[in-house]
């Protein structure tokens, strides 16, 4: 007797959002990506469809990491002190699909970088590589709301992904990316019900739902993961009963989240029984991804080129058609 | 120790105090009611006063206004007397007449109220004129052996007890009234008690109090029990709004003070007594014809009102020290009626639904039919039952005291010169208020707030979320705690500051909205039934009253149902409390059905807060729970061209108050 497979009949899918533009679109990428589209709860073939695979941004700052991990500047070098070299190494060895570009010196304490350079920063990153850019601010609202509008304005066209728009400063940047043609990311913190609100609020403003990519915040492993995990499950099953306000794809921060992890950073002498640390880290970034891309994320911000190439031989494997 | 003369402007009142005491308390010495919803701890900075002289210490006012400042004003609670002194109290500071809801002016209560539908009046007390047989040298049984005689052979009343100050009085009026004899006989559970004896008939009416003890405000209904006519009602401020606005700070007050307790049973007894005398001197009734007082409140009033202690109210598990108390005498607690009166209490369910929920549950006869009705009372908190029939859910949902004015910039209390409506012009941005008692406006009420969100939502100056957006009009600033909108000038303002609505108001008002909201769909999963499902809906409550329905809607307050399923029940708790006192039957079901409810505790599990994240959203995450609101625009540029519908409730220009403020 042949087995029926029950299978779930969804009526919504997640928006299809296009970063980048290429030259007859307006802009200078050599190529644009294409994320969403998942009819399906994650990786369910056989109940719909995964047509774009999850991507890898690689995340880069326009000023040099001191704090950062040193097995993660180890893998760059002296390029992780020019953001445009940093990039173009990124896209060359470190598996980027695209560049999440902080512009983390517009800090009035990390350098105080005005407008006129942060949109230079970015017309170099742009220039250098050929994959589609997205462009963060630097977190503090008063700055942003100067710095992305600039840059947003003299990108005019590229579709960069824009960010970071939260509740409190949505409407400068979502104002900025539709004059100028771009895409936004929309920020919350851990909670669905204030992701669909500012999807709300954004749209509202008039900019077209395949214009939004939202970030509802993860936690890496350890620190919190199983809330968003909890977050995009509830936001993909949301979704696939038709909710268009919550039916957008997902980046998520792996790499910022993974390597804050004590687990992290501790030496090997501290805990002789954790093993090599730099291995250790590249693991926990790993493995932070790996979870979270069964909740869902599309786009996956990461920052070792080794833990890149382990997610993405997990996405091939996942993107396989299942047996079912 | 050293006293001090201290003289309040522009009142002339002197009041003599010891050396250091605290300026708030000389004043409530001097009889004048200022305003100090955080009960003297220096928080609200409303106290606000003007020293004209004397000397005094003074500690930082941190809470106090930069403009009041300016003016040289000073916060009374945080003064103390070093000297004489001459203070003046402005008219904001002070309390005046509030909006006391006395319920319906139905005179004959028992006419249009559901309970006394299907049910005749059997009033707890009820006056008996009986002839004695005189007793002789064959028959010299006792004289209460004889009344009780005529009791069960006239009026079949069985095992009757009696007070003993009427056992004092029997003797003597039987004789002189030749052996007929009136007494008042208060029945409860089945079990008659005489009250009262006197000699001769009397066809004077019997009288019964019902009482409703609020946090804000206590009113006092006189009802003749024999027709069930309402002869006369009084209310006014509860005296422990001093201790503190809300009923958390007034248990604090009685954890901090070692008299605390007892100051605060006192103020509300205070409060109960001057409102008695004036209805009884008013009426020309003596005291001692009062058999009977029947009271309902929140389970803190209730509690402080018998001077029980409160303090676990407060506390998780939340347990109260009791749910129906014992039928007490007046004379237990200083009240000023016959001293052997029945003095009733209608049963709590819970540390935050009370008396006053139950009694409103019985007044609107919920249980009558099987139609699903939601009763809602908001108040300083927001009392919720759901219900038939068959079953009955109910919840409290912390709203704060935002709808009462209180923890808002320019908030006040629903009295003379609260603006309680207004409409925002789309274009300009104007602002067009009415006010209570058509004065000009010193300050914004609950009702006035609802209105004001709503507008402020249509004209686009604020986001779905209460964020102000970007906007060139001189109305929108930026203020000393962020954005805000200037609602009025200070020149046409009662109070000569600008009257404004803050983003902070606004998160306030979201939240205070968002709880009763997210109650409500929190018992409706309980339950597992939709809004839609909801046949009636019930508000009560002071505030009720003055509620705009659609503006309530508008701002996701109340679910999204057809405006003829609202009902407002006015003051249910006086209702309820009358309905026990001309109802024994009335009596036995207060008490089944605070047993019968279900109370669902919604600080327990993560349900009621992923409903309130939800509902922090004008109307609410899931538009499509207010499905008439989705012809309304979504975009601001939308909301500029207006729509009408529902305009018409409203007056327009700075008129009065809506039409439904004009009870009371």
């Amino acid at each position: 007797m042949p087995v029926q497979i029950l299978k779930e009949r969804n009526s919504g899918k997640i928006t299809c959002v296009t970063l980048g533009a290429t030259a007859e679109q307006g802009g200078t990428r050599a190529c644009t990506i294409t994320v969403g589209g998942e009819s399906s709860l994650p990786w369910l073939h056989f109940e719909g469809e995964t047509p774009n695979k999850p991507v890898v941004a690689v995340e880069v700052l326009d000023r040099y990491p001191e704090e950062w991990n040193d097995a993660v500047k180890a893998a760059y070098g002296d390029a992780m002190k020019d953001a445009a070299t940093w990039a173009k190494a990124a896209v060359e060895c470190g598996g980027a699909d695209l560049i999440y570009l902080r512009l983390q010196s517009a800090d009035p304490e990390l350098g105080a970088s005005t407008p006129e350079q942060c949109v230079a920063t970015v017309k170099k990153v742009l220039a250098t590589v050929g994959v589609p850019v997205a462009v963060i601010g630097c977190g503090i609202d008063e700055v942003d709301n100067k710095v992305i509008p600039a840059v947003a304005e003299a990108c005019a066209g590229e579709n960069l992904l824009l960010g970071l728009a939260t509740t409190e400063n949505y409407n400068t940047i979502v104002a900025a990316a539709m004059v100028h043609k771009h895409t936004v990311i929309a920020q919350s913190p851990l909670d669905i019900n204030m992701c669909k609100q500012l999807n709300i609020l954004i749209t509202e403003m008039g900019i077209p739902a395949d214009r939004i990519i939202v970030d509802p915040s993860i936690g890496g492993l350890g620190y919190g993961l199983e809330y968003a995990y909890s977050v995009g499950e509830r936001a993909r099953i949301g979704s696939l009963q038709g909710d268009k306000m919550l039916a957008l794809p997902v980046i998520g921060t792996v790499g910022f989240e993974a390597w804050k992890a004590k687990e992290a950073n501790v030496g090997a002498d501290e805990f002789p029984g954790w093993g090599d640390q730099a291995e250790r880290g590249i693991l926990w970034e790993t493995v932070t991804a790996a979870s979270l891309l069964q909740s869902g994320l599309d786009i996956l911000v990461m920052r070792h080129p080794e833990a890149i190439a382990l997610v993405k031989k997990n996405v091939a494997d996942l993107m396989a058609p299942s047996s079912l | 120790m050293e006293k001090h003369l201290i003289t309040f402007m522009p009142d002339n009142v002197s009041v003599a105090v010891r050396e250091g005491t605290n300026l708030l308390a000389a004043a409530k010495q001097a009889g004048i009611d200022m305003s100090s919803p955080c009960g003297g701890r220096g928080t609200c900075g409303k106290c606000a006063v003007k020293v004209i002289s004397g000397s005094y210490d003074s500690r930082e006012d941190a809470h106090l206004s930069e403009d009041l400042k300016a003016q040289g004003l000073v916060l009374a609670c945080k003064i103390k007397v070093r000297g004489p002194m001459t203070v003046e109290v402005p008219t904001q500071s002070r309390l005046t007449e509030h909006k006391v809801l006395l319920g319906s002016k139905r005179t004959r209560f028992t006419k249009e109220n559901d309970f006394f539908a299907t049910r005749k009046m059997n009033p707890i007390c009820h006056r008996y004129c009986l002839r004695l047989d005189p007793p002789d040298l064959v028959d010299n049984q006792s004289d209460w052996d004889r009344l009780q005689n005529a009791l069960r052979k006239q009026h079949g009343l069985k095992d009757a007890t009696i007070a003993i100050s009427c056992l004092q009085a029997l003797p003597a009026a039987a004789r002189l009234g030749n052996w007929d004899i009136t007494v008042t006989v208060g029945t409860l559970l089945g079990v008659p008690k005489v009250l009262t004896v006197e000699p001769g008939h009397t066809t004077r009416p019997t009288y019964g109090l019902a009482v409703d003890i609020g946090t804000t405000t206590v009113v006092v209904a006189l009802l003749d029990t024999a027709t069930g006519r309402i002869l006369d009602k009084a209310g006014t401020y509860n005296k422990q709004s001093v201790y503190g606005s809300d009923v958390i700070s007034r248990i604090i007050y009685t954890d901090d003070h070692p008299e605390g307790l007892a100051l605060l049973q006192k103020a509300v007894l205070d409060t109960l007594n001057e409102l008695i005398d004036g209805l009884l001197a008013k009426n020309g009734i003596d005291p001692r014809e009062i058999p009977v007082l029947v009271h309902g409140g929140n389970t803190v009033m209730t509690h402080l009102f018998l001077g029980i202690p409160a303090t676990w109210l407060r506390l998780e598990p939340y347990a109260p020290a009791v749910t129906a108390p014992p039928v007490l005498r007046a004379k237990e607690l200083e009240l000023h009626i016959n001293p052997d009166a029945l003095v009733v209490t209608i049963p709590s369910v819970a540390a935050y639904v009370g008396g006053d929920i139950t009694a409103g549950v019985l007044a609107t006869q919920i249980t009558r039919s099987e139609e699903l009705t939601l009763f809602i009372d908001i108040g300083t908190n927001g009392e919720l039952v759901l219900g038939n029939n068959d079953w009955l859910v109910t919840c409290a949902c912390s709203a704060g005291p935002a709808f009462e004015g209180s923890g808002i910039a320019c908030g006040m209390r629903a009295m003379e010169g609260a603006i309680d409506s207004l409409e925002i012009d789309r274009e300009t941005l104007e602002a067009h208020c009415g006010t209570i008692g058509k004065i000009k406006p010193r300050g914004i009420c609950g009702s006035g707030l609802i209105c004001a969100l709503s507008e402020l939502k249509r004209a686009g100056i604020i986001d779905r979320a209460g964020k102000m957006l970007p906007h060139q009009n001189q109305r929108i600033r930026l203020g000393s705690e962020g954005m805000e909108y200037v609602l009025v000038w200070a020149d046409e303002s009662g109070s000569k500051q600008d009257i404004v609505i803050t983003e902070g108001d606004i998160k306030n008002l979201l939240r205070a909205k968002g709880a009763i909201l997210a109650g409500i769909r929190t018992m409706l999963n309980l339950v597992q039934l939709e809004m839609q499902d909801i046949a009636r809906v019930y508000i009560a409550g002071g505030f009720g009253n003055y509620l705009n329905i659609s503006d309530s809607v508008r701002i996701g307050l109340l679910p999204d149902l057809p405006r003829e399923k609202f009902e407002y029940v006015g003051n249910s708790c006086i209702q309820g409390a009358m309905t026990v006192l001309l109802s024994q039957e009335g009596l036995a079901e207060s008490l089944d059905l605070a047993n019968r409810m279900t109370y669902l505790e919604l600080s327990n599990g993560n349900q009621f807060m992923d409903e309130f994240i939800s509902a922090l959203f004008i109307p609410h995450t899931d538009l499509n729970l207010f499905p008439s609101l989705q012809t309304e625009c979504p975009g601001s540029a939308q909301a500029l061209r207006g729509e009408q519908e529902g305009d018409a409730e409203r007056p327009t220009g700075a008129g009065g108050p809506p039409p439904s403020s004009q009870e009371s």
